[in-house]
């Protein structure tokens, strides 16, 4: 519940959700919970926008509610871990598509989208919406099959179920695998009588098995860097042991025997690795994987040929640990780093020993302690001698590692980079409103004459007439930016102006592609439709790639810093 | 002068041995700058590259289509559009765009959500909140009952003109009560304050308890 978290959350219900969301969202974050009045009042927002915003913030489960004291108000509350987890959509559909296939990505993008949706509606729409793509070639029946392999690996799961209340409490319920009619649905969909089909049953997404599943990933993929491929697959295999036997999360899992790991291995059909050498060498390769495994596994006994343990929570500290040491090089360089490491090997130093150590110049050494110190990665203990002779030995410093804090600020710091890269990509939709309006003008006024069938000629005027305007002012936002770059300013400012030119840019691009897609569908002239395309001139087409290359970097760097945020939540997780 | 004795001069808070302790020479302890540290700091390493393969494409791409969609739904909340007083040609087509957006309702599970959040909200609490008065069959009952009690009332008229002397009584012996209520209430007013009470213990009650604990068994 920090400020930096405060200001993400908000940025990213901004991003989503749009402006009035961002502000009941806010609200609710500073203040806690409260009831809807509570929030109008200092919002300052009307109260049909307040319900509406709520609305969407409970569907996507950003929010939840329980009865406050007079039973029927319910006070509102954020969830802020669930606004973070809008940046990791992505990674959840690359999971599925590359686990189950397209179908399936397609099948949790649409419930993604719907937040929560009965088996039945889910199906149809999304076989509706592909009735027409001969391509992919989906099928009901398809979809269906595709539907219960992913609700039996639990990565869909069931909606809690409301009471009939003023405010429900949700219940979550167990499970079960359902029984799809697909007859039924058929005709539901050739009939359009969707509403007649009787189904109550709930589904969401359930994140909490993508992470698990992401969790396996990043382990394997350490030991597959680690040592090798083979390896990599060993500490799979021994990762599907421990869910027969341990629940998901387990700081430590039950110990696995070697000998059910040894059949496992003759199961096998990863294509990746190589199976014969890994039966031959097994032992071998356990061996390899407990000693210069960073401890992700251990032996705990001897029966049934050794006895395999595989540690979350010392993973999770490991990759931490890594993590950390990398982002102190990047800051600080690796002089920083050195000192930095030195004081995790010795636990508690002194700084005279540091120098020592460290092998460092002694002021340049002091300096990188003191800086590591100013950005809370070390701590300072000072111990007080009892009884001493003389000002100077009164009291030794000595430096050591708080983990857990040296976490929190890494987070924090993580918090803090994503809400600038969201503010940034954000810069643009804001600063150019109006281009956007004025954008939109012109397609409302191409689409009417459009339907009023005059010949395209006319169209193709007005399109100029008014991009003619939006060209000029293009042209002058370029020479500001090159005078401003010619005298010198901070390349911050000039990215700023660029930009702002983009916004506009994008919009059209988008707009013209549409327009395009749609005249294609309707079979018209190429002619027509190059000329459309010629609105968007050279200069303005090489900008937009530029633009897009940006966005692209800062969609990236989102994605890349929520990945940091999972190895550190993942830590956060067990108590320390 | 609570400093004296402990330190040399107001500046500095360490002496000068402990400042080289810290690696600080003579004269290196420059001024205190006052200035607010730059709002945009110069980065002092290049951050490294983003790996950007298919796999990240195709997320950026993701997350884009995910935005556009929300935004195309009613989740995404427009604001109320400010006029300022000035009409545009652009006026209609943007009260247009707005309408056609704005009929749309969040498609939600309303089972799942509270009350006072789905769509028919309004009408419910109108019902919670009707008065007894308001439902006409009520309304005539009672009015039904008043005139019967009218006219109960005139008959008993004759009556009461011959017994007007007793009434007369009753009236005066209701004012009487009357008065004795308003001083009760004044005295209770009086006694709101502790002064007016007396707590004065003159002793005489000291040895009663005793005497009346004497005076029976106590079951």
């Amino acid at each position: 519940m920090s400020h930096q978290l405060g200001r993400v959350v908000s940025e990213i219900l901004h991003q989503y959700f749009g402006e009035i969301v961002q502000k009941v969202g806010h609200d609710l974050f500073i203040y806690g919970s409260k009831p809807i009045p509570m929030i109008v009042k200092t919002t300052g927002l009307p109260r049909k926008q307040v319900v509406e915003s709520l609305r969407s913030l409970v569907k996507f489960d950003l929010a939840s509610f329980e009865p406050s004291f007079n039973e029927v108000v319910a006070d509102y509350k954020l969830n802020p871990d669930n606004v973070l987890l809008l940046i990791r959509y992505p990674r959840y559909l690359l999971q599925i598509k590359t686990k189950f296939g397209s179908e399936a990505e397609i099948l949790v993008e649409e419930l993604l989208q719907q937040a929560s949706c009965t088996a039945s509606v889910l199906l149809v729409t999304v076989a509706a919406k592909y009735k027409d793509d001969k391509e992919k070639n989906i099928t009901l029946v398809k979809l269906r099959d595709i539907f219960i392999s992913i609700a039996t690996a639990r990565y869909i799961q069931q909606a809690p179920v409301a009471d009939k209340s003023e405010v429900p409490s949700l219940e979550p319920v167990a499970t079960i695998v359902p029984d799809i009619d697909i007859r039924q649905l058929a005709q539901a969909m050739a009939t359009d009588t969707l509403a007649d089909v009787n189904d109550n049953i709930y589904w969401k997404v359930n994140f909490d098995r993508f992470h698990q599943d992401f969790r396996d990933d990043i382990m394997v993929k350490a030991i597959t860097r680690r040592i090798d491929e083979n390896a990599g697959e060993l500490m799979h295999l021994l990762l599907q042991q421990m869910y027969l036997t341990s629940a998901e999360w387990a700081a430590e899992s039950n110990p696995t025997p070697a000998l059910d790991l040894r059949d496992a291995v003759h199961r096998t059909d990863r294509p990746d690795c190589d199976r014969k050498l890994l039966q031959q060498y097994m032992d071998h390769y356990l061996r390899v994987l407990e000693e210069n495994g960073a401890g992700f596994v251990v032996r705990v006994g001897e029966a049934g040929g050794g006895q395999y343990v595989v540690r979350g929570r010392h993973a999770a500290t490991q990759l931490l640990l890594a993590a950390l040491d990398h982002t102190v090089t990047e800051r600080l360089g690796s002089k920083a780093a050195r000192i930095f490491r030195l004081i995790r090997t010795k636990k508690y130093i002194e700084e005279d020993d540091i120098q020592k150590h460290a092998m460092l110049p002694n002021k340049e050494c002091k300096e990188l302690t003191y800086k590591l110190l100013e950005e809370h990665f070390i701590s300072i203990q000072p111990m007080r001698k009892a009884a001493s002779s003389g000002a100077m030995a009164k009291a030794v410093y000595l430096y050591h590692i708080k983990l857990h804090d040296v976490a929190q600020s890494l987070r924090e710091m993580c918090y803090r980079a994503l809400h600038n890269t969201l503010r940034r990509g954000q810069h643009t939709r804001a600063a150019h409103a109006r281009l956007l309006d004025k954008q939109r003008r012109v397609r409302s006024i191409v689409h009417s004459m459009r339907v009023r069938g005059e010949p395209q000629q006319h169209i193709d005027d007005h399109t100029r007439a008014a991009h003619a305007r939006l060209l000029d002012k293009q042209r002058r936002v370029r020479s500001i930016v090159h005078s401003m770059r010619v005298r010198g300013e901070p390349q911050q400012h000039i990215d700023d102006h660029t930009r702002a030119a983009h916004a506009r840019l994008l919009d059209k691009q988008r707009r013209v592609r549409s327009i395009v897609h749609s005249m294609r569908v309707r079979g018209e002239p190429q002619q027509h439709i190059d000329d459309v395309e010629e609105t968007l001139t050279p200069p303005e087409l090489s900008t937009l790639k530029d633009v897009e290359a940006r966005l692209k970097q800062l969609s990236a760097a989102q994605l890349a810093l929520d990945k940091n945020l999972f190895i550190l939540n993942w830590y956060f997780m067990y108590p320390h | 002068m609570g400093s004296r004795g402990r330190g040399r001069g107001g500046g500095l808070s360490f002496t000068h041995e402990q400042l080289q302790s810290f690696g600080i020479n003579r004269g290196e302890n420059t001024a205190t700058t006052l200035a607010p540290p730059p709002l945009f700091p110069k980065l002092e390493a290049k951050p490294l590259p983003l790996n950007c393969d298919a796999a990240t494409d195709y997320m950026v791409i993701v997350k884009d289509q995910f935005i556009e969609y929300l935004h195309e739904s009613p989740a995404y909340v427009k604001p109320n559009t400010r006029t300022d007083g000035i009409e545009r040609y652009s006026d209609k087509y943007k009260q247009l765009a707005l309408d056609a957006k704005r009929g749309k309702v969040l498609d939600c599970v309303w089972g799942n959500m509270p009350a006072e959040l789905r769509p028919q909200a309004n009408r419910v609490r109108i019902t919670a909140r009707k008065r007894k008065l308001d439902d006409a069959n009520v309304l005539s009952k009672k009015l039904q009952t008043l005139e019967k009690k009218e006219t109960l009332d005139e008959n008993d008229e004759t009556a009461e003109n011959k017994d007007e002397n007793t009434v007369k009584k009753e009236n005066e012996n209701e004012d009487d009560e009357e008065l004795e209520d308003e001083e009760e209430q004044e005295y209770e007013i009086d006694e709101g304050t502790d002064y007016a009470n007396n707590y004065f213990d003159n002793g005489e009650d000291y040895d009663e308890e005793d005497d009346n604990l004497d005076d029976g068994p106590v079951y």
